[in-house]
């Protein structure tokens, strides 16, 4: 992926916009997104995107035809330039020093020979059927679709917003359905990709269901004897092939399994849940960990899927997870918690046993027997990407459990850092942190620079008020109160520059006295907005948009000889 | 003082450091401008250590300023016909292809003139290489300082200027002529006049060059070509008199076909023809053969030619710090000015743009400051949209910076002086883009940044901009 560039649209929505009109099947929103286009031209001039440029000039072509008003052999010599273009400089790019031949290119960049033939006998042949254009210009306009639109800013990427997924998924669907019935089979593997991983999810949850309701019904049969953990320990022969499952799948994918298991209803429970369990809620809040009985509900599960990749993998998401919590959620937030400690402990645990060779068993929690290498850096960078009150805590967790472990003096300044940082300002509830350490202000670099600045000042004004003090004899607080406007004094560049400025913006404002020219407002902070940006100015794609516009022809102008057709109106 | 000897030369140095320069160097693709590149010094001189601890340092001969014979003939000739002025005052029209060194001959030419002169006209027709203003425009200038720097360095008010609006004027050069025949006219004839041509002399550029020289009608043209160059021919007198240009016929033709033209064709540049027969008296022909290595191979150039005219509009945009401070502002956080919709007409010149979507065009782009003679009328209060580009003057450049929807009203950025501001009244907008460091490089932003995106990938096919191949090789070469 290129770095940052610059680009005719304002914004990923008038992109999408744009797209959504061109491709989207309505006359009056073809029109809207090729009008916008022409503007896009003007920004980009000879810079113009080719695939952009092909677009519309085919999508043009469709509109002429539509509407009626042309004769076939006009709308073959339309369709036909449209198609040489996109033909001639879309594989004009791929050419080296010799000559490639384009029926070469064009399979190679998957465009169908047939294609590249109409080009032929549109350039050195008969003149085609108008409908032999019709159908290029549809699969054309398929494959700029499939490979410039849905592949460009970001639209490619399996993102980890389903909605938006589903939006395009629904978007690429409906499109689907006015195109031709010959683009079918250039289905979008893109929407295919988004429907596999939909019903993938699907699949883990019904065999997470199937596990969860075996748990109850043991649950529902055993507890009333206080047996039903132990009987949990082992594994029916239902449950074992459940897990047999659930670890196929896991093969098969395992960032989805980890997901499903972090929805509600599995690892962080449902209120519901709990209440079955007899768990109360608040029990445990004080400590970080998962009440005994929820904890020997999933513990089979989660044996029989530790491994190194998946037992990584699923903390990651816990602490991605944990990173999106707000306080309403305070369950899911207090359960992501205490799963990912119970994790660390186990993995730490494994160690320390491993390494005193004592038979010391933790009696109750046998969360892995194998010791696993995590990826402890990457945690630590996890753990630190979700501030929450718990941080020190699971922070200390890691860096006991790490291998190698860092210097005793980074892990002790990782954990001061962390513990000033999730003070205040996290957006979790602290149970169980002092609120003494509250109200404290915080300090970032620029403020401290800035306090250091401050105080170096004052000091030099102390000095210097006291030379003077001892010099002149006496003006007792002067210094003091020097010192109070150093404190006061903001030291932006704008306050610093305000005279001046003040000055040139009143010779100029009096140089346009009477003229339709003005200085803008001063009181904008203008420094707060970038260039095409005005305060109180919507990003959205339409805001741009004038309704009325005069036009004005001049008088004493040498007529252009070639008086220009405007467009579209 | 005593051991100077009248022949020595003096050289002033200063440092460079303006508000100017500090703003090209915020930005971080220019802010090693000034870096020299380190050199290793073989063998140090002690006559040269004052110099060299202010960075001067001994060439080799070969990468200093070659001044060919041919050259120093040419300009010994015009200094003199200036000087003297015996057949009137010279008009000189510099013309080659491109790097063969025009721009340096002219500095040179100039800069040697101002010696005996106390100014010099310019008449600068390269849309590409401005030598004094932003690109795509074409000026007079008045010239009475000698100037040494690459063109962002001495950006000047010019006395009569016109936005073309392109680098090129390939894709309307009937109003490339109209233009440079309006800035021409400005021209007094009371001090010798400079030309500056493209470098565009093949096919179509040729005929241009032939249309520009008889419309302009210099006294001398001086023709720089290396000396493997084949396309252009040697521009003598009775040439120039002869060939048909690509607006303009040659005398003979002009004679035979005025016959059967009759009134079916009554174009501009037709009417110009008459002006163009009365007054080509002749001129003298200069030819200069360029000796230093790498003359008129373009791939050669050290610098590319749009770097140098992103440079130029920084430069020019420099001119917005305030003189008082060291730090830079950016350009973000300086006050605009603001004009309303109707007060200014608007004309995109390179495309045509939706009238409904033409504040897309405008928003965040760089528009030429311009005042056209009509009033202008407007029956809403929208945008006034004009129907076709005008010649006319440009008084400046400026970045549209916002644009209120609500209000009706431009915010513009601009250097030019609010008493020539007020004059305004048309905005162009070309085929020419802020440079992108400047959209790129905003400072203390927040958030989203309009017409920046990391996400553009220009792998994915298409996504790239029209290129020309113009040197594909068959592998059947040998074909006739």
């Amino acid at each position: 992926m290129a770095g940052r560039s610059v680009v005719a649209w304002r914004g990923k929505g008038e992109w999408d916009q744009v797209m959504v009109g061109l491709y989207g099947g309505d006359g009056r929103l073809q029109q809207h997104a090729l009008d916008r286009v022409s503007a896009w031209k003007s920004r980009y001039g000879q810079r113009m995107p080719l695939a952009v440029d092909c677009t519309t000039d085919l999508i043009r072509c469709k509109i002429l035809d539509v509407s009626g008003n042309v004769s076939s052999h006009e709308l073959v010599l339309s369709y036909g330039l449209a198609l040489v273009r996109f033909v001639n400089l879309i594989t004009e790019r791929k050419q080296k020093i010799f000559y490639i031949p384009l029926r070469r290119l064009a399979t190679e960049m998957n465009i169908p020979v047939w294609v590249v033939d109409l080009r032929h006998d549109l350039t050195h042949g008969k003149l085609p059927q108008l409908n032999a254009c019709r159908k290029g210009c549809d699969v054309v306009l398929e494959w700029l679709r499939r490979t410039y639109w849905s592949c460009q800013l970001g639209n490619n990427l399996s993102g980890e917003c389903e909605e938006e997924q589903d939006e395009e998924a629904e978007m690429t669907a409906a499109t689907e359905t006015e195109m031709d019935s010959d683009t079918e089979e250039a289905q979008d593997l893109q929407s295919q990709g988004y429907l596999k991983d939909k019903e993938f999810h699907e699949k883990v949850r019904n065999v997470l269901i199937s596990f969860r309701n075996q748990q109850f019904g043991v649950f529902k049969e055993f507890q009333p004897f206080g047996k039903a953990q132990k009987v949990w320990c082992n594994p029916s022969s239902e449950v074992e092939w459940i897990l047999a499952q659930i670890k196929d799948l896991v093969q098969e994918n395992r960032d989805a399994v980890a997901e499903v298991l972090l929805e509600d209803g599995f690892l962080i429970p449902t209120v519901e849940h709990l209440d079955t369990l007899n768990i109360k809620s608040d029990e445990n809040k004080e400590l970080l960990d998962i009440p005994q009985l929820f904890y020997c509900f999933w513990q089979p599960l989660l044996k029989g899927l530790h491994s190194q990749d998946f037992t990584q993998a699923l903390i990651e998401k816990m602490f991605a997870n944990l990173k999106q919590c707000s306080e309403s959620s305070e369950l899911r937030s207090q359960y992501l918690i205490n799963w990912i400690a119970e994790f660390l402990t186990a993995s730490t645990k494994v160690k320390a046993r491993k390494k005193m060779e004592s038979c010391y068993q933790s009696q109750k929690r046998k969360l892995f027997l194998r010791r696993i290498p995590l990826q402890w850096l990457k945690l630590i960078d996890n753990c630190l990407g979700a501030p929450c009150w718990a941080t020190p805590h699971l922070l200390q967790l890691i860096l006991t459990g790490m291998e190698p472990p860092l210097p005793s003096d980074t892990q002790k300044n990782l954990l001061y850092l962390s513990s000033i940082y999730t003070q205040e300002g996290s957006s979790l509830s602290s149970p169980g942190s002092s609120s003494d350490t509250r109200g404290q202000p915080i300090y970032t670099i620029e403020s401290l620079q800035w306090k250091a600045r401050q105080d170096n000042l004052a000091k030099k004004q102390g000095q210097m008020a006291e030379r003077q003090e001892t010099v002149l004899g006496g003006g007792k607080g002067e210094g003091d109160e020097e010192e109070e406007e150093m404190e006061t004094e903001s030291p932006s560049l704008e306050e610093l520059l305000h005279p001046v400025n003040m000055l040139a913006v009143a010779e100029k404002r009096a140089a346009l006295q009477g003229s339709v020219w003005q200085i803008s407002s001063d009181e904008v902070q203008w420094k707060d907005f970038p260039l095409g940006k005005l305060p109180g100015q919507a990003d959205e794609p339409d805001g741009l948009m004038v309704e009325h516009y005069s036009v004005m022809s001049l008088i004493d102008q040498p007529m252009t000889r070639d008086e220009r057709h405007s467009p579209s109106m | 003082m005593e051991r100077f000897d009248p022949v020595c030369s003096v050289v002033l140095l200063e440092r460079l450091d303006t508000p100017v320069t500090r703003f090209i160097l915020s930005y971080p693709d220019f802010s090693h401008l000034f870096r020299a590149k380190k050199q290793r010094v073989p063998c140090f001189i002690p006559e040269d250590a004052a110099l060299a601890s202010v960075g001067i340092l001994k060439c080799d001969p070969e990468s200093g300023l070659l001044v060919s014979e041919s050259t120093i003939l040419a300009i010994e000739e015009l200094v003199q016909a200036c000087r003297e002025e015996n057949d009137g005052i010279p008009v000189i029209l510099v013309c080659g292809p491109k790097c063969v060194g025009k721009s340096t001959f002219n500095r040179y030419l100039i800069n040697l003139l101002l010696n005996h002169l106390p100014c010099v006209e310019y008449l600068e027709c390269d849309l590409g290489q401005t030598e004094f203003t932003p690109p795509g425009c074409v000026s007079l200038m008045n010239i009475s300082d000698p100037f040494l720097g690459p063109p962002f360095t001495h950006q000047r008010t010019p006395r009569k200027m016109v936005y073309y609006g392109d680098v090129s004027c390939d894709q309307d050069t009937e109003r490339y002529i109209d233009t440079v025949k309006y800035v021409f006219n400005s021209y007094k004839k009371e001090v010798p006049l400079v030309i500056n041509t493209m470098g565009w002399v093949k096919g179509v550029g040729l005929l241009l060059l032939i249309d520009i020289i008889r419309l302009l009608s210099p006294s001398h043209i001086v023709q720089i070509s290396a000396e493997d160059f084949k396309d252009m021919p040697q521009f003598t007198p009775e040439y120039i008199h002869l060939t048909a240009g690509l607006h303009t016929k040659g005398k003979l033709q002009a004679t035979c076909k005025s016959m059967d033209m009759g009134g079916t064709e009554n174009w501009q540049p037709c009417e110009g023809e008459r002006d163009f027969q009365t007054s080509t008296p002749g001129h003298k022909l200069l030819c200069v053969k360029p000796k230093f290595p790498g003359a008129g191979d373009a791939a050669k150039a050290r610098v590319h030619s749009s770097i140098l005219r992103d440079m130029a509009m920084l430069g020019y945009l420099g001119q917005l710090q305030p003189l008082e401070t060291r730090s830079v502002l950016p350009l973000h956080s300086l006050v605009p000015y603001q004009v309303p919709f109707s007060a200014v007409a608007l004309r995109v010149i390179h495309t045509d743009v939706a009238p409904k979507h033409i504040i897309y065009s405008v928003n965040a782009s760089w528009v030429g400051l311009c005042r056209i003679p009509d009033e202008v009328r407007c029956q809403t209060d929208g945008p006034v949209l004009l129907t076709q580009t005008p010649v006319c003057d440009c008084l400046g450049f400026g970045i549209v910076r916002g644009v209120e929807m609500e209000k009706k009203l431009y915010h513009i950025l601009t250097p030019v002086p609010p008493e020539n501001l007020r004059v305004v009244n048309c905005l162009l907008l070309g085929n020419i883009a802020i440079p992108s460091c400047v959209l790129l490089n905003q400072q203390g932003i927040e958030g989203e940044i309009p017409y920046v995106t990391s996400e553009y990938n220009y792998q994915i096919s298409g996504a790239g901009k029209l290129k020309v191949k113009k040197h594909l090789q068959r592998r059947e070469y040998n074909r006739p």
